[in-house]
């Protein structure tokens, strides 16, 4: 009998206790293994060197000096070297891999703190349940080179996580790496540990948690300012990290309370949340945070992690809300009341006697915060607490403006806030009705208004017609996608005739409101994309809706299929989107992932049509996410607002020595077309990321059927988006199979009149032009050991 | 005359505010030397965002265009140009900067790189940022001609009054 994890007790010898940790090895060795188990940074560095040729990376400075030691600072303008002799290009790599690395470090300590609660509260052999699958953990299979079967499995997976980060942050001290593309490559290493991370979040949770696993019709839940309940006591919960937020769940439900409270949720925890219990509500994205916070609704805070923002419980306290801090990541310098009775600290948050409390006692955090909840509401309702100007006020306030547009200069959205100050003291309010989807909820401008005109509140004030329309529905985070549903659609992705994955993830910092995201969604969803989303614009593609009233929740199904629209969940649930290409390439193609990063990789870039599309990212975990799919071979745009990430990763059409892949059949060299052409990238507007889209679905593999659809949507989107066929529309055909059928004879002159490609118009046929000619059996590969001939 | 007074190197602080990049920041100019340093250039390329497309800006880029400055289109601003019948070449901004920064990029037609870029009509903070790629890893001169005063171009305007910056704009194409 082998030993178990766990814990067990000699007879006849007391208060003795024997824990069996990592005695026993962890997780089932999956054989063979594979070539990398658990990779130091230098493991896959040719990979990433491979990806670095092809997709340049190119920086985009927020700042020209460095200000990391005291040499400093130095002015690196122009690609300078510093007095510690990096240069810019390097010094900008370094901070890329920083601001990665941040947010590797906060997924994972997510994942770390999450872990060591459950195996308190379920014990590490509680088995690994993700629904109908297999391959229950791709990522931590083809990093790792295990297979996990418990929670407690996952523990060696963080402390390779952890080793990681810190011999990588090592590598960011003055006097070490020097070179811009060692860099990057540790960028990407952190990248995938990101990911890696994330899936032991999400896996454990939707184990221990009974969240939905792979629940394909799971069940919508409301979202929107306008959906919450105010006139019941209202609970908000906010951040990432769902461990002390069950606790309340439990409470409520047990004590029948879910009828006299509102239990809402904001960011990531409010999809766990309504993962965990559908009765609770999201208010939505990090966007409504201060906006929420600022209505004066709700009647005690709970913060946990990330995404959280830091005046919190200043902004609270104005409003006479207790702010509750339940994890290490954020305390605000409130006295930590873990050992205190509860009735004691509900005593002190009701007498206004401390704004808030900390508290790691999850037990006292279910049972005080719904307490407090039905005790302060009274209470706030008595005192009269508005947040909001009334309609004087809010008359005086827009009068007051003298149209210095200083607020417009300090708006990171650059918004026309003093033509809609203008306009509202003429009374006309449809300037902030417009500006309000636009703004971001920053708060910027208040600080920049020399009449101290508190302008976030105006706006909200101005705006209430329309939050009061802020109703929307989102099916809850149905998990990973399960292995039958790879099987069904496996072959119509790695074909093309499924044209693509868009996976539309991220926060809300977009360019222009967060109609564009739903309307990005929409139009591919009516594609036949598929479409997968977490995170904050998993909520805001729930807000908006049809001529009928009805959401993309409620008019597209769930499942893995073609046209359908897919919510994985949280920001920690965007492991299943990579894990997805995992799973493609090992149910559907049998590739073997075990400690196989490199080669599955490969394949994912070679045959995977996947994009991301992180349309409003602002956080660093954005970031890492992003760079973790670019390590993966998945393309990932950005909006406007990217390139202050400083770098992206670019593809060079015109350079053909950069496009060549090897035959696996033979190891020959095949010239290909610039696909995927670009790694990491951004666009301007709604309307230039769609057809960008399309065309990063492109993938050397797609045979004729499957190049012919993609195409066709490229042509289409943009004709209708840009007014025109793309320039570099020619470059993608192989064959007259290639051509949209509608379109073939037309684009057939033009390849012979513009392109002087040779036709035979007999048999309308291309005789001479393209780059290659199309082989159903190619098998493009990155990989020199992949080949045939390198193998003997 | 009223443009002439008009001073276009006033209030030039960075539209965002805290978008301060460092020691070298853009010499805030006169809507004239813009266009004489525009007329001087060997190789000019005026990129187009957006809302370069707007109304009245777009009249502008069309004289520019039959001045026989060549024209990238950014963003979407595509469409409408074509409409107006401006010959323009889509691309996006990003990997724009990307090709300019290649010494062996030749251009759109063929010819070369080019030793000017000419900013109007951009997102301001996603020009600034790719201003910010062009100004750091390459020799180009970056001359923005759009509403607000961007910090990572040689030259530009200090920020504008939307009716100050048509005639601006006048200004610079008399020039030509
Ligand atoms: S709160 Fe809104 S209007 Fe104010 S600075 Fe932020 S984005 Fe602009
Ligand atoms: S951008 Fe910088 S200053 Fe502004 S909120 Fe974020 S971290 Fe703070
Ligand atoms: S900063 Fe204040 S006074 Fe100036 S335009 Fe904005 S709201 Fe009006």
């Amino acid at each position: 009998m082998a030993i178990k994890k766990g814990r067990f007790t000699i007879e006849n010898l007391e208060n003795v206790q024997i824990n069996i940790g990592s005695i026993v090895s962890s997780g089932e060795a999956e054989t063979p293994e594979g070539p990398t188990p658990a990779p130091e940074i230098h493991d896959l560095r040719d990979w990433d060197m491979k990806l670095l040729d092809r997709y340049e990376p190119v920086y985009s400075p927020v700042c020209d000096m460095c200000c990391y030691c005291t040499y400093g600072k130095c002015d690196l303008t122009g690609n300078k070297e510093g007095a510690c002799g990096i240069d810019m290009e390097a010094h900008q790599a370094r901070e890329a891999m920083l601001k990665g690395l941040t947010g590797t470090a906060a997924h994972s300590a997510h994942g770390r703190h999450l872990l060591n609660n459950l195996i308190k509260r379920f014990g590490a052999d509680y088995p690994i349940d993700v629904g109908p699958s297999n391959l229950k953990a791709p990522l931590t299979q083809t990093i790792m080179g295990i297979k996990p079967e418990t929670i407690g499995d996952f523990i060696p997976v963080l402390d390779y996580i952890e080793e990681q980060i810190t011999q990588l942050l090592a590598t960011a001290h003055t006097g070490q790496e020097g070179s811009s593309r060692d860099f990057e490559s540790k960028a990407l290493h952190a990248g995938m540990l990101d990911h890696l991370g994330m899936e032991v979040s999400d896996i454990i949770q939707i184990s221990c948690l009974g969240m939905p696993k792979s629940q394909e019709d799971a069940p919508l839940v409301d979202i929107g300012m306008g959906s919450i309940d105010s006139s019941k006591p209202v609970l908000l919960c906010i951040g990432h990290n769902v461990a002390a937020v069950t606790y309340i769940m439990d409470y409520v439900e047990e004590h029948d309370l879910f009828d006299k409270i509102e239990l809402a949720g904001l960011c990531c925890t409010a999809h766990d949340m309504t993962r965990y219990n559908k009765n609770a509500k999201i208010v939505g994205p990090m966007s409504k945070q201060l906006k929420y916070i600022r209505s004066g609704i709700p009647d005690v805070i709970v913060v946990d992690e990330q995404c959280v923002r830091a005046d919190v419980l200043r902004e609270a306290s104005k409003l006479h809300i207790p702010v509750i801090a339940t994890n290490d990541k954020i305390m605000y310098g409130l006295p930590n009341r873990s050992k205190d009775e509860v009735d004691a600290i509900i005593q002190d948050l009701v007498s206004g006697d401390q704004p808030g409390a900390l508290l790691f006692d999850y037990a006292k955090v279910g049972k005080l915060a719904p307490e407090l909840a039905l005790k302060m509401a009274p209470i706030r309702k008595e005192m009269g607490i508005t947040a909001l100007p009334d309609d004087e006020e809010f008359k005086k306030l827009t009068s007051s403006c003298s149209q210095c547009g200083a607020c417009v200069i300090g708006c990171p959205q650059g918004l026309d806030i003093d033509k809609a100050m203008e306009a509202a003291a003429g009374g006309d309010l449809t300037l902030f009705e417009e500006l309000h989807d636009r703004c971001i909820g920053c708060g910027r401008c208040d600080f920049e208004c020399p009449k101290g005109i508190p302008i976030l509140n105006v706006i909200e004030k101005a705006s209430q017609r329309v939050i009061r329309e802020e109703k929307g529905k989102v099916r809850i985070g149905r998990g990973q996608v399960g292995d039958p549903e790879i099987r069904e659609e496996g072959v119509n992705l790695v074909l093309g005739t499924t044209p693509g994955v868009i996976a539309i993830v991220g926060c809300p910092n977009y360019p222009d409101g967060s109609r564009d995201i739903y309307e990005i969604a929409e139009e591919m969803l009516k594609r036949s994309y598929i479409v997968v989303t977490s995170g904050c614009c998993a909520m805001d593609i729930g807000m908006h809706k049809d001529d009928e009233g009805k959401t993309l929740y409620e008019r597209y199904a769930g499942r893995f299929l073609k046209g359908n629209l897919l919510n994985t969940g949280s920001c920690v649930s965007n492991a299943h989107i990579s894990a997805t290409t995992i799973k493609v390439a090992s149910i559907f193609a049998r590739r073997e992932i075990n400690g196989n990063w490199e080669e599955i990789a490969d394949y994912v870039l070679n045959r995977i049509g996947a994009v991301g599309l992180a349309w409003g990212a602002y956080s660093q975990k954005a970031l890492t996410i992003g760079t973790g799919c670019n390590r993966l071979g998945i393309p990932v745009v950005l909006g406007p607002h990217g390139p202050k990430y400083r770098r992206a990763y670019l593809g060079k059409p015109y350079n053909r020595d950069k496009w060549n892949v090897m035959d696996a059949r033979d190891g020959s060299v095949q010239n290909i077309e610039p696909v995927p052409e670009h790694l990491l990238i951004s666009a301007e507007t709604k309307a230039e990321v769609l057809p960008m889209l399309a065309k990063l679905c492109f993938r050397p593999s797609d045979n004729n059927l499957g190049r012919m659809i993609k195409l066709t949507h490229y042509i289409e989107l943009s004709e209708k988006y840009l007014g025109q066929l793309p320039d570099d529309w020619y470059i993608y055909v192989r064959s007259e199979a290639d051509l949209p059928l509608a379109k073939r004879e037309e684009l057939l002159k033009k390849l012979e009149a513009e392109q002087g490609w040779k036709i035979d118009w007999n048999k309308k046929k291309v005789l001479e032009g393209p780059v290659r000619k199309v082989d159903v059996s190619f098998q493009p590969t990155n990989v020199p050991r992949l080949c045939k001939e390198a193998s003997k | 005359m009223a443009a002439i007074e008009l001073d276009t190197t006033k209030n030039a602080v960075p539209f965002d505010r805290a978008n301060i990049p460092g020691p070298k920041m853009a010499k805030a100019i006169k809507a004239d030397l813009a266009g004489k340093l525009i007329s001087k250039a060997r190789r000019p390329l005026l990129i187009v965002g957006t809302a370069g497309a707007d109304d009245g800006v777009i009249l502008v880029v069309k004289r520019m265009a039959e001045k026989g400055i060549p024209v990238a289109a950014t963003g979407n601003s595509i469409k409408r140009l074509k409409e107006e019948g401006i010959d323009a070449t889509y691309v996006n901004l990003h990997a724009l900067v990307s090709y300019l920064k290649d010494p062996g990029w030749k251009g759109f037609d063929g010819k070369g790189g080019y030793d000017t870029t000419i900013f109007l009509g951009h997102t301001y903070y996603y020009a600034s940022q790719l201003m910010s790629t062009l100004k750091n890893f390459t020799k180009i001169k970056i001359i923005s001609i759009d509403r607000h005063y961007h910090p990572n171009a040689q030259q530009s305007f200090g920020n504008l009054k939307p009716d100050d910056f048509l005639k601006t704009l006048d200004m610079v194409v008399a020039e030509l």
